[in-house]
């Protein structure tokens, strides 16, 4: 039975000696809309922007209209074009629209390339955005000092296990020092930086503890095939996405911890049971079998998502954490995991980690 | 001077519910440069991909068939919204790897799309019913909230959910 079908169709001609026009129009089940862009043939730029929207989703789509003007000026070179078009327009306007902007200007640029080369035209050079942050350093082993406890330390101590910083986590919009301050201000006992894939400097971090004088661990967000996981204790830079099996064996070998990221994010979308999904079923994934614990309080998903996780990981008698996963302003501490020891530096975070005996708790808004 | 196409993109993306247990989508792309298409099955209930599939008919290189064998490898893991990572990690070997990816991502985001379908078929059409629909959707799922301009702050749909914010 045909259940949805999204139609897309992007069409260029040339307007003059230097622009592209090129219209777009998306069709499926849900959304009809179009759009037409001028293009630079030389510098890929988004020059203008009108959309029309033919069917929506609900009364309110048409505020999205004005907001596709901050694609102006965009230029398909820039190495986080896709992104911005994304983060920007998709989430101040309709991101169906920023997909069908992405569409045009793909093409757009297929047929720029195309006709550059039937009329033998240099392209102008483009001006190369330099990376924002070089690849990190190999880690080089800091003796890790001790720190004084926090004033409120008698009943344990309360560490938002995940967190991410701009630009480590490029998805993230704020900055480490920001993160730490906001964490402070709620009185959180610590965080741990879980930037995707980036393996943080100990010195680095260690002139961050000093500086703020709060309790700031390293961890590390990777994504394997089986989705993301937190992990604790590698000091070892995973790039890519890696097989969740063979990341289980370097976890082992470092001595780390792992903890299953947010495991139901999208799955209950629909709402409990719309996929079928049931405790049992969702607790042969194959995922928990590789894991020491399941993070079961994260604020970027729903309270079903989370409680269906805490159900799960119940059924498999595994530890739970949790952690905000702040991604900007205001997150950090949304959700957090309380330890009943004191945690001072890394080896304590695994030691407790192992150990067993913590709990997730909601702190921001307790 | 009439206004003739230099370039033209036709994408196609289907979504068949084979049984109530498997899902097929598939994503064709025709243009001035390229003619190729990817095809994936998907398992309920964890929308895990049990195969991938896809050829390039006709590139910039030739009409010479590439048959994408190493698609398969995404099978295993699940649609959802780590997918896009992952796909670009499959793809990074196979030929044309950014169009590859493109088809494989519509083809994940359609089966997404064909259950928000059956959601946005029940939403009532009066606004008093149209606001409590969206504004019980955004509280079940905290991340629509102020993700495009119908659903920010100050957006109509969410006074409901405002109201019960204080
Ligand atoms: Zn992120
Ligand atoms: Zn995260």
């Amino acid at each position: 039975m045909l259940k949805f079908t999204r139609n897309k169709l992007a069409t260029v001609y040339r307007k003059d000696g230097r622009t592209l026009a090129v219209h777009g129009v998306l069709e499926d089940d849900i959304y009809g809309f179009e759009v037409d862009l001028d293009i630079g043939l030389f510098n890929l730029e988004i020059l203008a922007i009108r959309g029309k929207w033919n069917r929506m989703e609900n009364s309110e789509c048409p505020r999205a209209i004005p907001f596709l003007q901050e694609a102006v000026g965009f230029r398909m070179n820039e190495e986080d074009f896709t992104r911005k078009v994304q983060k920007i327009v998709g989430r101040k306007a309709c991101r169906h629209f920023a997909d069908l902007i992405l569409e045009c200007c793909q093409t757009a640029k297929d047929a720029a390339t195309m006709i550059l080369q039937e009329e033998g035209q240099e392209k102008p050079p483009d001006i190369e955005i330099d990376e924002l942050f070089g690849k990190s350093k190999p880690a080089i082993s800091v003796q890790e000092k001790n720190h004084p406890p926090g004033p409120e330390v008698t009943g344990g101590m309360v560490i938002d296990l995940h967190v991410h910083s701009l630009p480590a986590s490029p998805c993230s919009t704020i900055s480490v020092e920001q993160l730490i301050e906001q964490a402070k201000e709620i009185g959180l006992d610590g965080i741990c930086l879980t930037d995707h894939n980036h393996l943080w400097a100990p010195n680095q971090v260690e002139d961050l503890r000093q500086k703020h004088d709060f309790l700031i661990l390293r961890g590390n967000e990777i994504t394997t095939e089986q989705g993301d996981i937190l992990v604790f204790g590698l000091e070892e830079e995973v790039k890519g996405v890696i097989k969740l099996e063979a990341l289980r064996e370097k976890v082992l070998q470092a001595g780390g911890f792992m903890i299953v990221a947010h495991p139901f994010r999208g799955f209950l979308t629909f709402g409990v049971g719309y996929l079928g999904l049931t405790k049992e079923k969702a607790m042969a994934r194959p995922v928990f079998k590789w894991v020491d614990a399941v993070e079961v309080l994260n604020s970027k998903v729903s309270e079903e998502e989370n409680s269906f996780a805490a159900q799960v990981a119940a059924g498999l008698g595994l530890p739970v954490t949790g952690g905000s996963d702040a991604h900007g302003p205001g997150e950090v501490g949304n959700y957090a995991t309380r330890f009943p020891g004191l945690i001072q530096n890394e080896q304590d975070l695994i030691k407790a980690l192992k150990k067993g005996g913590y709990s997730p708790v909601t702190f921001r808004n307790k | 001077m009439a206004d003739i196409l230099c370039f033209s993109r036709n994408r196609c993306t289907s979504i068949e519910h084979v049984d109530d247990q498997t899902i097929r989508s598939t994503c064709r792309v025709q243009d001035n440069l390229m003619d190729a298409y990817v095809e994936i099955m998907v398992k309920l209930p964890d929308l895990e991909l049990i195969q991938a599939k896809g050829e390039i008919r006709r590139s910039p290189q030739g009409t010479d068939l590439i048959i994408l064998d190493d698609l398969q490898k995404v099978a295993g893991s699940r649609v959802g919204p780590g997918i896009r990572k992952i796909i670009g990690s499959i793809v990074e070997h196979v030929p044309y790897a950014e169009s590859v990816a493109t088809l494989l991502d519509e083809c994940c985001n359609g089966v997404i799309l064909s259950f928000a379908r059956d959601v946005f078929l029940n939403a009532p059409q009066d606004k008093a019913g149209e606001k409590l629909f969206f504004a019980n959707m955004v509280k079940a799922n905290p991340r629509l909230y102020n993700s495009c301009a119908a659903l920010t702050p100050d957006s109509p749909l969410m006074e409901s959910l405002e109201l019960d914010k204080n």
